[in-house]
């Protein structure tokens, strides 16, 4: 680059030079769209919507959340049914009919845990922000977004979970009715619990950010740590572990516990649980706010 | 128009952005220039209530960012780094985008058609080349059609046919009325795109003027001439007034353009072997001006003087 062309700048154009910027047209933001309306929430939820189901991970997860949930229980239901009905196990039928939890969980901890970090390790938080720059509503949207979609998957799925499990255990002559105490409740709780799991692990992305080290974290909260509080000494320690969110959410979807660790009752397990998902998605907000993009 | 003043980002002990003051108008294309980590982009980053400024403001149309009720139908970025999901495809990357801020579906045809993936809008991005995931960018910059238009680096990655569009699209939007501002550490680039120019090296304003007050400044022009009677020629030049240094058997001449030096020198009957207007280019001023807030800089090595 040297010698030649870079003179032509400024080609002459209509309005330019000593024009001033009154005589240039003012632009109307609207004027493609005739009667829009301002956009709010609904506009950001349809928006993380959209987000949500045009991502290959999110039938996967889904997918493999039926699978684990509904498939396990049916599976560990037809190995378990005779040794249950003989009284070897020393546990009781109903515990199995949602043993398959165990690790629907996991799909519903990564499922949240992906919708923010997926966009952080993309760069796409950033188009987020520009698009919503309320970064609350972002949250909020993807929360309900999350709460919904794992809701009715935690339901089906513990339902088709029930019914092919059962079929073994009726077999035996062990199965539960529906109207036996609990079974509807813990279809209804698996739904309640999975949803508050999703949120509790978008709340934990949006602090860390790493798909990898936030899906570590959550995991071991809710799994490995809620387990190993158990050892624990003294009462203060069984109070420690009956209160981590796996522990206390964890109650309402399954029709009984497992036999050792206590467990709170299953509606107020599930009261702390949403009150530590809540506390936890609020700190995230907060410092989703403040940090930069 | 974008309004910064007192602008400052400060990282740790590290200053991206010091203290920038300028105003970015409508009608005109303004090219945001400087070498890299300039704070070009975090400016950028700012100006799109991405990066929170540690003091001073940036306003667009009279209000920060982020207290726009539609964004993308006020202000259209590209930024830098890629910000989309590669599993996604192209026209979901904009329905998305649409729904946030309550654009019409139809806008998202239009945007396609616009930079050229129509064709491709159905493919996951991820298979996207460089230069498509420019234009799908820019086509997310223009999906709210508004009346400021932001873009980092456009012509990263593109090919020549594509800088060219890049370039007049810049001037058609500017020509609209529209605010546009586009940053490059190419001076060559903004030479034939920029009305006006911000110069920026380590977080600093170097310059903020008009392309053509930058050229005048800091592009010296002169006219070569070389004639067999060189030290007549010199002497009739030096006569008239003339800014005259001579190099050898060749003179430089400043203050006439060259055909009136060829005709200076044609009326007192001397021969004329070389006549020619030689411009210092733009890239050599912007070097010069940024020469000491350049992060990086590479040292040459010893044989490089030969070059020139």
């Amino acid at each position: 680059m040297s010698a030649t062309p870079t003179v032509s700048t400024a080609p002459a154009r209509p309005g330019t030079g000593s024009s001033s910027a009154a005589d240039v047209v003012r632009l109307d933001p609207n004027r493609h769209v005739p009667g829009v309306r301002q956009p709010g929430f609904a506009q950001v939820l349809h928006a993380e919507w959209v987000k949500f189901w045009t991502v290959r991970s999110t039938r996967w997860s889904l997918g493999l959340l039926f699978l684990l949930g509904a498939g396990l229980t049916t599976l560990v239901c037809w190995a378990a049914a005779s040794d249950l009905a003989a009284g070897d196990t020393g546990e009781a039928p109903a515990a199995f009919l949602t043993w398959g939890l165990l690790f629907s969980q996991l799909t519903a901890l990564a499922l949240g845990t992906l919708v923010v970090t997926s966009e952080y390790g993309t760069g796409m938080i950033r188009a987020t922000v520009t698009a919503v720059p309320r970064r609350g509503r972002v949250v909020a949207a993807k929360a309900v977004v999350l709460t919904v979609v794992l809701f009715v998957a935690g339901v089906v799925t513990a339902v088709a979970g029930y019914l092919g499990g059962n079929w073994f255990l009726d077999r035996e002559g062990v199965g539960l009715a529906l109207s036996d105490d609990g079974v509807l409740r813990a279809l209804l709780g698996n739904g309640l619990y999975l949803a508050g799991l999703g949120v509790f692990a978008l709340a934990t992305g949006l602090l860390i950010r790493h798909t990898a080290a936030a899906l570590t974290v959550g995991m071991a909260l809710v799994l490995v740590v809620g387990n190993v509080a158990y050892a624990l000494p003294g009462t203060w320690g069984e109070w420690v572990a009956k209160l981590l969110p796996g522990n206390a959410g964890g109650a309402v979807a399954q029709v009984a516990p497992f036999n050792g660790g206590a467990v709170l009752a299953p509606w107020t397990g599930f009261g702390v649980f949403a009150a530590e998902v809540a506390a936890l998605l609020l700190v995230a907000v907060l410092v989703f706010r403040r940090r930069d993009a | 128009m974008i309004v910064a003043r007192g602008l400052t980002k400060t990282y740790g002990p590290r200053t991206a952005v010091d203290h920038l003051s300028f105003t970015v108008e409508p009608g005109r294309v303004t090219g945001f220039l400087g070498p890299n980590g300039a704070g070009k982009s975090t400016t950028m980053r700012m100006i799109l209530g991405l990066d929170r400024p540690t003091s001073g403001s940036v306003t667009v149309n009279g209000r920060s960012y982020a207290a726009s009720p539609a964004p993308l139908r006020e202000v259209g970025a590209l930024l830098e780094a890629r910000a989309l999901h590669p599993g996604r495809s192209a026209r979901d990357h904009l329905r998305w985008l649409a729904a946030s801020n309550g654009i019409p579906r139809t806008r998202i045809d239009e945007v396609l058609d616009l930079v050229g993936l129509e064709a491709v809008a159905e493919q996951r991005v991820g298979r996207f080349s460089l230069g498509m995931g420019q234009r799908l960018g820019i086509a997310v910059a223009l999906l709210g059609d508004p009346p400021v238009v932001v873009l980092d680096e456009p012509v990263n990655g593109l090919d020549p046919e594509g800088i060219r569009w890049v370039r007049n699209l810049a001037r058609e939007l500017a020509g609209q009325g529209r605010t546009v501002l586009v940053s490059s550490h190419l001076m060559s680039e903004m030479a034939l795109t920029a009305d006006h120019l911000i110069v920026v090296g380590r977080g600093r304003m170097l310059a903020d003027c008009s392309m053509a007050d930058f050229i005048t400044e800091h592009a010296s022009s002169y006219v070569r001439v070389r004639s067999p009677r060189v030290s007549d020629a010199e002497a009739l030049l030096r006569g008239q007034g003339l800014d005259v240094d001579r190099l050898d058997d060749q003179l430089r001449v400043r203050g006439r353009n060259a055909a009136e030096i060829g005709e200076l020198l044609g009326g007192a009957g001397l021969y004329v072997h070389e006549l020619a207007l030689v411009q210092s280019s733009l890239e050599d001023a912007f070097m010069t001006l940024t020469a000491d807030s350049v992060e990086y800089a590479t040292h040459p090595a010893e044989t490089a003087g030969a070059v020139r």
